[in-house]
């Protein structure tokens, strides 16, 4: 069983906690315009800037193992994208082989696969975007369909997973106040089971896309920071915990 | 005291101008020419004493001044030649000799009609009539062989050491001059009479400069300059020769003392090093409960004081603020931060900045920090680990109350402040060098010259036996250098340093800091700086890989080797294919520290002139490229005349995993071994670091670098104790290159190359590359 990705890292305490290695595999089931990782989102495309690793889940997890001294502050390794349910019969036994070394796991997900849930008894902490709560702009402009995504979100919270939705905020797309009314309503009923993080959109992936031959297609997506506070209070108010990581 | 801090740091922005704008350093010839005058008058004197006498008559006859932009009176400038090559536009890499020549500083005076040839050639003449020359003549002779195209080299080391100049600012001099006389009726020994005598003398030599200034103050003292010079006449009434009594009078103590103690090694005594400045100044400061704006204001001043002419020529003085104390207490202070406030308002090229964090350093020290980081072309502290340190230097013998008082001399080097002859760059090896000759059979690939004796063994033998062999080689080049190296000191030891030997344990030794017989510090050693750690582990993974996978090329190999690839770029790639030190793969990275600890025990089993062990120091500055140049190419596909790793680090382009990757490998190295110190870079892209302020950024920095580095929790072996950064990208400087009025209008843009940091713009072209290219961002790659 193999697995492919086109980056990996450290990271402090920014992809779950403490100090992880943070994989990024290959492929993605959405289509965000403002993606940072473009090269990884078509799961047939190749691009020379950009090389694709493909490991055996054996090689991925040496290499993790050996890594452990750098694991600290409550660290360990997460998987993000790309998607990582594109492949997530290889995950799966990637995840499970880590916890039965003791290592700690997360993933990063759209969270709009239902072979998600089959992911859940391997995982210390799950980070998953809820882009919007407007099913037409979440399909038209993202390719995302919302309803397995809550589903998805359910049953993480019945599994008693830690979990943090991670919403990305973009001008023209859900950043204005009916866009944050409907999403604080979706996810009202999970306020007190999730952590939330507001993420200002940002353009670090703009010269990626160009890189990759693509075409950046964004504008005047800046959010101010009194609108990011503004919607950071709004749910505060509601009761959620907003976080900064 | 009261302070006008605004028009204090105008003026010492003002002042500084004034220094770069200085295009002659003559000072320093001058000193030579009052010192040749008088010498008929000491006949009969030791060498100590007559030192100390000229010191006097050059104090006496020096001519000097006072800016009306100082507010302290003294300068460094007499000491210094425009000598130091990587800050000279005309330097080349090939342009290395494998010999010192202490005359060749005569060739950086432009003769003028004041200053003529015939002057500079009267002194020059004399000069190499001097014991001192004569003996260092013998010895590089004698290493010719070797030095030539650098297995190894050998220098006598002036400056590099950290004066204590505590008790000196706090009793002054006439209490010191107490000292030593109180000392000398203690002892019947002649030798030891005859050392305080001089120091007696010397010592007067900072008495005369603060009489001479002084009167130069009271002249200025008119006008609206009269409480300026007033102030400064008034302190230097007082000291050196009394106790400072306040953070003004401290400074101004330190500053002549400095000035003195330059002045009697001139010329070019680099790398003499502050010490912990904060703990230094802070009692002063507290004495009349100065403002961090104030002191900050003072510090602008002996900040200017280190910088000297038109490209800051005194390089590699390292001042150091924070650390710990013994019992892991923080012993970061008020002028730590009016210390940081000083540099980053200054951005000057000179004195160097360290700062000595450990594992319960405060989030302050790293927020304040943060500016420095992130704005581009400002100067970045070196970095050190006081845990490791400590540990380090516990292992070597020092002293649990001297731990703490460790510091930096010149680049990365730890030594004990005012305690400690290092002789830290007493010698430099090359271990790439060393494999390419013993690849060879003996016989250079760069210039065909045999330099080690022939085996006469086929190719598949020596390929066999190389590690054995290797080793043999080190061990036969290493005891050369050695006896190459104590003849170099022994050969200083001409020229005794009876004031700075006040400061370095004298008084109480009574023995000149460079006796060669008789141990004038309480800790003494040599150093020896080991260049070429990961291109020789890689080597030899590549010459196992290539015996495993096909022996049948084993003659191939050698002669790929001795043709530099020419034509075999198949065998070319394939070794440059082979594992590499850097991507925390353990069969290379155990081959790395296995090879720093051989040779760094094979280093540490010398002894010195005094008996004491050789320090290893795996560190280049910037020799891994003057070096390099003379190296052929080798088994890990690095090809000749191409520049070395830099100091512990991977070869540029070989580790591209990202940082802790790199970091995972560098785990694995006998830092415990490295009591001379060594150096290790990372140059990192500022896009990872998100913060919304400085102070964010610096406390992600401590998170994202120094945490996984210094202070990893889970690092089971002793962590590394050094680190500098340079965070910018290749892109960036080119442009500041391309365009440095946009980019640095102020025509002074940092950046750190080994210990020291530099203008940019004032580097010679091969280093500006040098900089650019081991930035080296795929080996530092991080998640944002």
């Amino acid at each position: 069983m193999t697995i492919k990705y086109f980056q990996k890292g450290f990271n402090y305490s920014q992809d779950g906690p403490g100090n992880r290695l943070v994989y990024h595999l290959h492929g993605c089931n959405m289509k965000c315009p403002w993606c940072s990782n473009p090269e990884g989102m078509k799961a047939d495309a190749a691009y020379p800037a950009f090389p694709i690793t493909q490991v055996t889940v054996e090689d991925m997890l040496s290499e993790i193992i050996s890594c452990k001294p750098m694991f600290f502050d409550g660290g360990g390794v997460t998987l993000t994208g790309g998607e990582v349910t594109l492949q997530a019969d290889a995950v799966r036994e990637l995840l499970k082989r880590l916890k039965d070394e003791g290592i700690n796991t997360a993933i990063e997900t759209n969270a709009m696969s239902p072979a998600l849930p089959t992911l859940f008894p391997f995982l210390d902490h799950l980070i998953m975007d809820v882009k919007s709560a407007d099913e037409d702009k979440l399909l038209s402009v993202a390719g995302g369909v919302l309803y397995p995504i809550l589903k998805n979100l359910k049953a993480a919270v019945d599994a008693k997973l830690d979990i943090l939705v991670h919403v990305p905020l973009i001008n023209g797309f859900n950043a204005d106040e009916d866009a944050t009314d409907k999403l604080l309503q979706a996810l009202l009923p999970f306020k007190d089971d999730i952590r939330i993080e507001f993420l200002a959109y940002h353009e670090y992936g703009k010269d990626k896309w160009k890189q990759c031959g693509l075409v950046y297609a964004m504008e005047n997506a800046n959010i101010s920071t009194e609108c990011y506070k503004k919607t950071v209070s709004k749910f505060k108010a509601a009761g959620f915990t907003a976080v900064r990581t | 005291m009261a302070i006008n801090h605004q028009k204090t740091t105008e003026m010492a922005k003002e002042l500084f101008r004034e220094e770069r704008s200085l295009m002659r350093l003559d000072g320093w010839f001058l000193s030579k020419e009052i010192g040749m005058k008088y010498e008929h008058e000491t006949e009969g004197m030791s060498k100590m004493r007559r030192t100390a006498y000229l010191l006097k008559k050059i104090a006496a006859e020096l001519p000097i001044s006072i800016s009306d932009n100082a507010v302290f009176a003294g300068t460094q400038r007499d000491a210094f030649a425009r000598s130091y090559a990587l800050i000279n536009p005309a330097f080349r890499v090939e342009t290395f000799s494998g010999y010192c020549d202490p005359t060749a500083v005569f060739g950086d005076i432009e003769p003028n009609e004041d200053i003529t040839q015939e002057r500079l050639d009267t002194v020059k003449a004399h000069d190499k009539e001097t014991d001192y020359i004569k003996e260092l003549t013998k010895v590089y002779d004698a290493a010719e062989n070797y030095t030539k195209e650098v297995a190894f080299f050998v220098e006598q080391v002036t400056g590099h050491v950290i004066p204590d100049m505590r008790h000196a600012l706090k009793v002054g001099v006439n209490e010191m001059k107490r000292e030593i006389e109180a000392n000398m009726q203690k002892t019947d020994d002649a030798e030891r009479i005859d050392a305080y005598k001089a120091m007696l003398d010397s010592l007067d030599a900072v008495i005369i400069f603060a009489a001479r200034y002084r009167e130069i103050a009271l002249e200025k003292a008119v006008g609206d300059k009269a409480e300026q010079f007033n102030r400064l006449a008034d302190a230097l009434a007082r000291v050196p020769a009394e106790g400072a009594r306040n953070l003004f009078e401290a400074i101004q103590s330190f500053i002549l003392m400095w000035q003195v103690m330059c002045l009697e090694q001139a010329p070019n005594p680099f790398a003499f090093s502050v010490g912990n400045a904060d703990r230094i100044f802070e009692p002063y400061r507290a004495m009349d409960n100065l403002s961090r704006e104030d002191a900050a204001a003072l510090f602008k001043h002996l900040l200017v004081f280190y910088n000297v002419a038109d490209r800051s020529w005194a390089i590699s003085q390292n001042l150091i603020v924070g650390g710990k104390d013994t019992e892991g207490n923080d012993l970061t202070n008020l002028c730590s931060y009016a210390l940081l406030d000083a540099y980053y308002d200054m951005n000057l090229p000179q004195p160097i900045l360290s700062v000595k964090l450990h594992k319960n350093t405060p989030d302050k020290l790293y927020e304040e920090l943060g500016r420095f980081f992130f704005t581009p072309g400002c100067l970045t502290p070196s970095l050190f680990n006081d845990d490791s340190v400590f540990e380090v230097l516990r292992n070597a013998g020092v002293a649990e109350c001297d731990l703490a008082d460790y510091s930096i001399a010149g680049c990365q080097e730890p030594l004990i402040m005012g305690k400690d002859n290092a002789n830290t760059t007493n010698s430099w090896l090359n271990l790439g060098k060393i494999l390419e000759l013993t690849l060879s059979d003996g016989v250079s690939t760069i210039t065909g010259d045999r330099i080690l004796p022939a085996t006469g063994d086929d190719a598949i033998t020596i390929l066999k036996n190389l590690r054995e062999r290797f080793y043999a080689n080190c061990q036969f080049i290493i005891k050369e250098m050695t006896k190459s190296a104590n003849g170099a000191s022994r050969a200083l030891s001409n020229l005794p340093v009876p004031f700075l030997s006040t400061l370095m344990g004298g008084i109480q030794s009574g023995y000149d800091m460079r006796d060669p017989v008789h141990q004038g510090t309480p800790y003494n050693g040599s150093g020896c700086l080991i260049h070429g750690l990961s291109i020789v582990a890689d080597s030899f993974i590549a010459v196992d890989t290539l015996l495993e996978e096909r022996p049948e090329d084993a003659e191939r190999l050698i002669k790929a080797l001795a043709n530099d690839f020419a034509g075999d770029d198949e065998l070319h790639e394939y070794l440059l294919g082979c594992k590499k030190y850097g991507n925390n793969i353990a069969v290379v990275d155990d081959e790395a520290a296995e090879v720093a600890s051989k040779v760094a025990d094979m280093v540490a089993a010398e002894k010195n002139y005094l008996g004491n062990p050789f320090r290893p120091d795996f560190s280049s500055p910037s020799t891994h490229l003057t070096y390099g140049y003379w190296v052929g190419a080798l088994p890990d596909g690095r090809k000749a005349r191409e520049m070395m790793n830099y100091g512990v680090d991977p070869l540029f382009g070989d580790a591209h995993q990202g940082l802790g990757f790199r970091v995972l490998s560098s785990f694995k190295l006998p830092y415990i071994k490295m009591n001379g110190g060594f150096a290790s870079h990372f140059g990192i892209d500022p896009n990872y670091f998100t913060g919304a302020t400085y102070e964010e950024k610096g406390i992600e920095f401590k998170n994202k670098v120094m945490r996984q580095f210094f202070f990893n929790p889970l690092n089971d072996k002793l962590a590394p104790f050094y680190l500098y950064v340079n965070v910018t990208t290749p892109e960036m400087l080119r442009k500041v290159l391309a365009n440095p009025k946009k980019y640095a209008p102020s025509g002074v843009y940092i950046m750190r190359i080994h210990g020291t940091f530099v203008n940019f713009l004032d580097l010679s072209p091969a280093i500006q590359q040098d900089i650019i290219k081991r930035l080296d961002l795929k080996s530092t790659t991080l998640e944002c």
